[in-house]
């Protein structure tokens, strides 16, 4: 598989065949946010937060699964495409708790950076939230579905890196969730133990290690803009 | 512009669970005559048509046949779309029904055309009552020789909408959950179980058969330049006839709606169902075709006691029961929305939410990884142009 030419951001580059727009740009310099993407695992798709405007294409196209082709003319920051990401996130954040302040997660939460990156301002789309009891009986992991952003990392992580496939998906629409089990809360005595996996991977706070008072958060205090 | 029936041909002219009667008319001469030409010069012939897909994306069915012909690889599909879920569609139930030996002849051409040795009939689980009939014909087709070398599994769906969008169907046929995948790459190339599949809806597959008796020529001279041959419409609604209805492409909306259905009273029409357009009346002499609005050939007449808001509601519901929930701006764009209209429904909308749902309407068909999420918006969109008035009402104060 020979080298191809694409132009990205109008200048030209060059890449090998079967590379994804978002692995060009990265190789370029070029970040692009993602949330469902995970390296080294097969592409999910489902957060659509890394979209780019390609020439020629009647919607916009999700860079981590699509394979860039000789002659592609991508733009990864036009105007289009930051107000589709500033509105993506703001979806996200749509039905998710305004528990920040008090969320072990706040300083390292990938939503909250990249909101600020895109300066999401003031929420336009508020729905219901969803109320799940938080799972805490497990030693090894808390889990906090109504954080969930449904990025499904969890499920690909426990599925493709340790091979357990603890999680799934139930249920459609605004109502699906990452369920364990058949839908039931990780009791203290699950096949579940201590690789946190998934908990490293987690983007919010919905999964995260038991945690004791007095303990040290982690991250640096993220700079809030406004 | 009387009816033209093409796909309709055997409709009430056969016993649809006897193949006699199917093959006193000319059934199953078309396989014969296919197997007697290459496949090439069949797929060849659906290109000369001009045929379109009849599901609602009216994508050509000659390049995807060869597209899927010429992709690498021994083992192909072909697949029969009979999850009709769009609203207010009933036309493939009607072909079933009345004809489900044309469905079987069409998928054996399309197998041969493509080079697949198994085929599937993905039927919604509504149509479950259908599936005696459909596996019926299969059987007699077998039994009468014309499946040697291609085999037929019906396969039921489970009452999901979405399973409709071809890549969520190959996901259910797969025994997945029912799930919208990202393109590229396209069926044609890594389909059902990851292999070259076409999927053709009920509708395409019945004009098969006929494009290869008579030839793809004869069939190009019937509809306008882009939108070649006849067209199944299910019609419903406020009107005196509601019913299935073959037109050749490019009549006038006004004929079949007032002519042949009987509408009195008409304030709008959604054309393609849930995802659909919704034009208002003062639009009715536009053409049905594919150059203008077409879909899977729903047609839904409301007169002028329905309220905008309620139709586009209640559409917005259904959408939003039925997103498969995997892709953001599907899952929580239609629930806001569905919240959103419901304020405006009881007079408690906000002025500046108007806006915001033109961008989140903008947002969702840009960035939507499916047909769904992509087309949920087109009745509200059209619906905010047309009857302004209505949303203006529902803004709390006015």
């Amino acid at each position: 598989m020979g080298n191809i030419s694409l132009t990205l951001n109008g200048t030209p580059v060059s890449a090998p065949q079967g590379m994804t727009i978002l692995e060009v740009a990265r190789e370029n310099g070029i970040d692009i946010p993602t949330m469902c993407y995970l390296k080294d695992l097969a592409p999910v798709g489902a957060c659509r937060l890394c979209v780019v405007e390609v020439e020629g294409s009647r919607t916009l196209v999700g860079s981590c699964h699509t394979p860039v082709t000789p002659g592609m003319v991508i733009q990864t920051h036009s105007p289009k495409v930051l107000e589709v990401r500033r509105v993506l996130i703001e979806l996200m954040m749509a039905s998710h708790p305004d528990t920040c302040i008090v969320c072990e997660a706040a300083n390292c939460c990938e939503l909250r950076l990249r909101a600020t990156d895109l300066e999401v301002g003031m929420p336009r789309f508020r729905t219901r939230m969803h109320y799940f009891p938080v799972e805490d009986e497990n030693p090894s992991i808390i889990r906090d579905m109504s954080k969930c952003i449904l990025c499904r990392r969890c499920v690909a992580a426990c599925d493709n890196i340790e091979g357990k496939k603890m999680f799934s998906l139930a249920y459609r629409g605004f109502e699906t969730k990452v369920i364990y089990d058949l839908d039931k809360p990780i009791g203290s005595n699950e096949t579940c133990r201590d690789c946190k996996t998934c908990i490293t991977l987690c983007p919010t706070g919905a999964l995260r290690l038991p945690m004791k008072f007095g303990q040290e958060k982690k991250g640096p205090v993220l700079y809030v803009k406004g | 512009m009387p009816q033209e029936k093409v796909v309709l041909r055997n409709c009430g002219a056969i016993d649809p669970a006897d193949i006699k009667t199917h093959r006193a008319r000319e059934g199953f001469k078309a396989l014969e005559k296919a197997r007697g030409m290459t496949p090439e010069e069949v797929i060849s012939e659906i290109k000369t048509s001009g045929l379109r897909g009849r599901g609602g994306a009216g994508f050509p069915c000659g390049i995807k046949w060869e597209g899927a012909r010429n992709s690498p690889g021994d083992e192909k599909y072909v697949i029969g779309n009979a999850d009709e879920g769009e609203v207010g569609t009933f036309k493939d139930r009607y072909i079933i029904q009345n004809d489900p030996f044309s469905l079987v002849e069409g998928l054996a051409i399309a197998g041969y055309a493509v080079g697949a040795r198994q085929g599937y009939i993905y039927l919604r689980w509504e149509y479950s009552y259908l599936l005696d009939l459909l596996r019926g014909a299969i059987d007699q087709a077998r039994a009468a020789g014309y499946l040697d070398g291609f085999r037929i599994e019906v396969r039921q769906g489970a009452g999901a909408y979405v399973c409709g969008e071809e890549s969520a169907l190959m996901e259910s046929v797969e025994g997945k959950r029912g799930e919208a995948r990202y393109r590229p790459p396209f069926p044609t190339v890594a389909g059902l179980f990851q292999k070259p599949t076409t999927i053709n809806n009920v509708e395409t597959l019945m004009n098969v058969a006929p494009i290869v008796l008579k030839g793809g020529a004869w069939y190009a001279g019937m509809g306008t330049e882009r939108s070649r041959g006849t067209k199944v419409f299910s019609v419903s609604g406020d009107v005196a006839r509601p019913g299935v209805y073959e037109m050749v492409l490019g009549s006038p909306l006004r004929e079949l709606v007032e002519g042949l259905a009987g509408a009195k009273d008409i304030k709008m029409i959604q054309i393609g169902g849930a995802t659909g357009r919704i034009i208002p009346y003062d639009q009715i002499d536009a053409p049905l075709a594919f150059e203008s609005y077409l879909g899977a050939g729903a047609i839904t007449v409301y007169n002028r006691s329905r309220g905008v808001l309620e139709i586009v509601g209640r559409t917005m519901e259904f959408l939003a029961e039925e997103s498969c929930g995997k892709c953001t701006p599907c899952r929580q764009g239609t629930e806001w929305l569905v919240e959103t209209l419901d304020r405006f429904r009881r007079g408690e909308g906000a002025a500046r939410d108007i806006g915001y749902m033109q961008v989140l309407a903008d947002t969702m068909a840009l960035s939507s990884l499916c047909g769904l999420g992509q087309a949920a918006c087109s009745g509200l969109v059209d619906t905010l142009k047309y009857f302004r008035d209505d949303y203006d009402r529902g803004i709390s104060g006015k």
